[in-house]
């Protein structure tokens, strides 16, 4: 019995260490970086079916085309890890995908200053070029609804925010680059070419009216699996992944309104040990046949504006820049958001937590 | 000399250890609380901050309240499930053991999400609620499903140091107290209980402390009114790039936790709260 007991004490309190280290959890960063003669480019993004088409659209033809240049992915790319980088004196990173209001609030602190002379803006839509960015594509988040809860449907943002006409449950993004304060102030009354500066109480307030019927996802992949597991019946959803949505043969239908378009941004974190090599792979990646190709595996918005892509079915209902969106768009403010970032993310952090 | 010679050889098999912690916790702990004081000039404007904004004191008290439910919770579930453990064959403990250690051998994303569709709108527990004619019960997103999830993953944690300190309870005394005309109930309260306490406080401690530091469970199962401190550390580093405001908070957290663990210490009386699940020895008579 008591030797017994004392192996069952010993598996026990192995056990809790076990756990213990467990619950620490583990983070591995797969950084690697090239000395002298060939060239390793460190890309970091957001991982998901979204950097796989980064590896097929931009990577592989590069490294085709430029046979000493590679690429080691990883992610998440998280801003903090810059600047822990940064501090730090050792920057692993050459190109990460970054909100250009982050790139251009941090230009020169976090970013490298880009030198991108093959590059002309009149080629590209506006605000694309940043002195420390260089766009990658545009996001439209789209105001999608569950066709089979509601035959007939939602007309405008106004009946997004009606729960008492359509009652059922909304889904939003909390990303400030997802238009959570936009949509609420269009829908408030406020003209698409009139919202900035935005009025962040009075979305804010709006919000307020339907806060119990909003699942308020903390990034794109909470929500989209929420309309996919019918927990939403609208929600405001970036057409990237919107697509799969509808690749998955989901009744949902769109409301084009007034849509929200966000640009997606490159950056080179300052210190990078390959800078030319990053800005001369920025450039390519920018050209119109790498930015068709991302746009047909993204269903998203090309920033090249010589891009033709050759989009699916799906992609078409959802092409923000074509004959379906027979409503207007909002072109998300870099200037604005890069100058007031501090303050907006911070009241609405708090709005969300209290 | 002599005498010397032996404390140092004696020290020598844990300096890798040592060197582990000072250069893995104590360093970046102190650059951390560096940073979180200056601006660079001496400042505690962070600090204040904490208690001034209006949210990080109410986010707290929830992180708390939280952690506490879960405890009583796990205690609650636990201790029967700790005791039934001392009292069955070698073989059934090891089947409950097993069970109770299954939620760790499932990565945190599949137990996540798992709970998610167990607790949604259509989830199989709102269906259970509605066969017994309740309607309307979706757990997913508030604060009851993040309960009950971190219960689940909690549960191990309570169990097995209760585990260790019953299974030391020598049953005898027991016996001597029904001899002794006690009825089970009282024998129960007045023998057995107080000899567990030990471990009760270590499983206590060791579930709140954990609970304070959640942070996917609630990010995913709840919606964010019901963000537990984690996730207001992370906004503050990953989203406002603000380590000193960041290191302020993680240091007010750290200081509440070393408070319980001396707290606890006490309570615990003579027997060492955290050190019960190394020490704790059965008795051999």
């Amino acid at each position: 019995m008591v030797s017994r007991s004392r192996t069952a004490l010993a598996g026990a309190t192995f056990a809790v260490a076990t756990l213990l280290l467990a619950s620490c959890g583990s983070a591995d960063d797969g950084s690697a970086s090239g000395t002298g003669g060939p060239e390793k480019l460190t890309f970091v993004s957001y991982g998901g079916s979204g950097q796989d088409a980064q590896i097929k659209a931009f990577q592989e033809p590069y490294t085709a085309a430029h046979p000493n240049i590679t690429f080691a992915n990883s992610s998440p790319a998280d801003v903090a890890q810059v600047k822990a980088q940064v501090q730090a004196g050792v920057v692993q990173w050459d190109v990460m995908s970054v909100a250009p209001a982050a790139a251009k609030q941090n230009c020169g602190t976090l970013f490298e200053k880009l030198s991108v002379p093959k590059l002309d803006p009149k080629d590209f839509t506006p605000q694309a070029i940043g002195e420390c960015y260089v766009g990658n594509w545009s996001n439209a988040t789209i105001f999608g609804y569950n066709a089979a809860k509601y035959p007939e449907g939602p007309k405008t943002l106004k009946d997004f925010f009606d729960t008492g006409k359509f009652p059922g449950k909304r889904g939003v993004i909390t990303n400030l680059q997802n238009g959570i304060l936009e949509f609420p102030l269009l829908a408030d009354g406020v003209a698409p070419d009139k919202i900035y500066p935005l009025d962040v109480d009075r979305a804010l307030r709006k919000w307020d009216t339907i806060r119990k019927d909003t699942l308020f996802a903390a990034n794109v992949g909470a929500l989209q699996q929420a309309a996919s597991a019918d927990q939403v019946d609208m929600f405001l959803l970036p057409d990237s992944r919107m697509i799969s949505l509808l690749n998955d043969k989901k009744n949902v239908k769109m409301v084009w309104d007034t849509t929200v378009v966000t640009l997606n941004a490159l950056a080179v974190p300052l210190g990078s040990k390959h800078k030319a090599a990053a800005e001369d792979f920025l450039q390519s990646l920018v050209q119109p046949e790498p930015a068709a190709k991302i746009a047909e595996a993204l269903a998203v918005v090309p920033i090249n504006l010589n891009a033709k892509p050759n989009l699916s079915e799906n992609g078409k209902l959802l092409e923000v820049n074509g004959p379906v969106n027979t409503g207007k768009s909002v072109i998300q403010d870099i200037d604005w958001y890069s100058q007031n970032f501090d303050a907006v993310t911070t009241k609405l952090g708090n709005w969300l937590v209290g | 000399m002599s005498s010397n010679k032996i404390r140092w050889s004696s020290w020598l098999p844990l300096v890798p250890a040592l060197a582990l912690l000072a250069g893995i916790l104590l360093v970046p702990l102190g650059k951390t609380f560096v940073r979180s004081v200056s601006n660079p000039d001496l400042t505690l404007a962070n600090y204040e901050h904490l208690f001034t904004d209006g949210v990080t004191m109410t986010v707290l008290g929830r992180t708390a309240l939280t952690a506490a439910t879960v405890t009583i919770a796990a205690l609650l579930l636990g201790y029967p499930y700790a005791y039934l453990m001392t009292r069955v064959s070698a073989r059934t403990r090891g089947i409950l053991l097993v069970v109770v250690l299954i939620p760790f051998w499932t990565s945190v994303m599949a137990r996540n999400f798992a709970w998610i569709i167990i607790l949604q709108d259509g989830g199989p527990v709102q269906s259970a609620f509605e066969a017994v004619g309740i309607d309307d019960v979706v757990l997913y997103g508030t604060t009851a499903g993040v309960t009950i999830a971190m219960t689940q993953v909690m549960l191990p944690f309570m169990v097995l140091p209760l585990f260790s300190t019953l299974g030391a309870i020598d049953r005898k005394l027991l016996l001597a107290a029904r001899g002794l005309g006690s009825s089970p109930t009282a024998a129960f309260w007045k023998v057995f209980w107080p000899l567990s306490r030990g471990g009760v406080m270590a499983g206590v401690m060791l579930v709140f402390t954990l609970s304070l530091g959640f942070y996917v469970t609630p990010a995913l199962l709840g919606s964010p009114q019901q963000s537990l401190v984690a996730q207001l550390l992370a906004q503050r580093t990953t989203l406002l790039l603000d380590f000193a405001a960041a290191g302020a908070l993680g240091m007010v957290v750290l200081v509440i936790t070393l408070v319980l663990v001396v707290w606890a210490n006490r309570v615990g009386g003579t027997v060492s709260a955290i050190g019960v699940v190394a020490t704790s020895q059965p008795k051999d008579r």
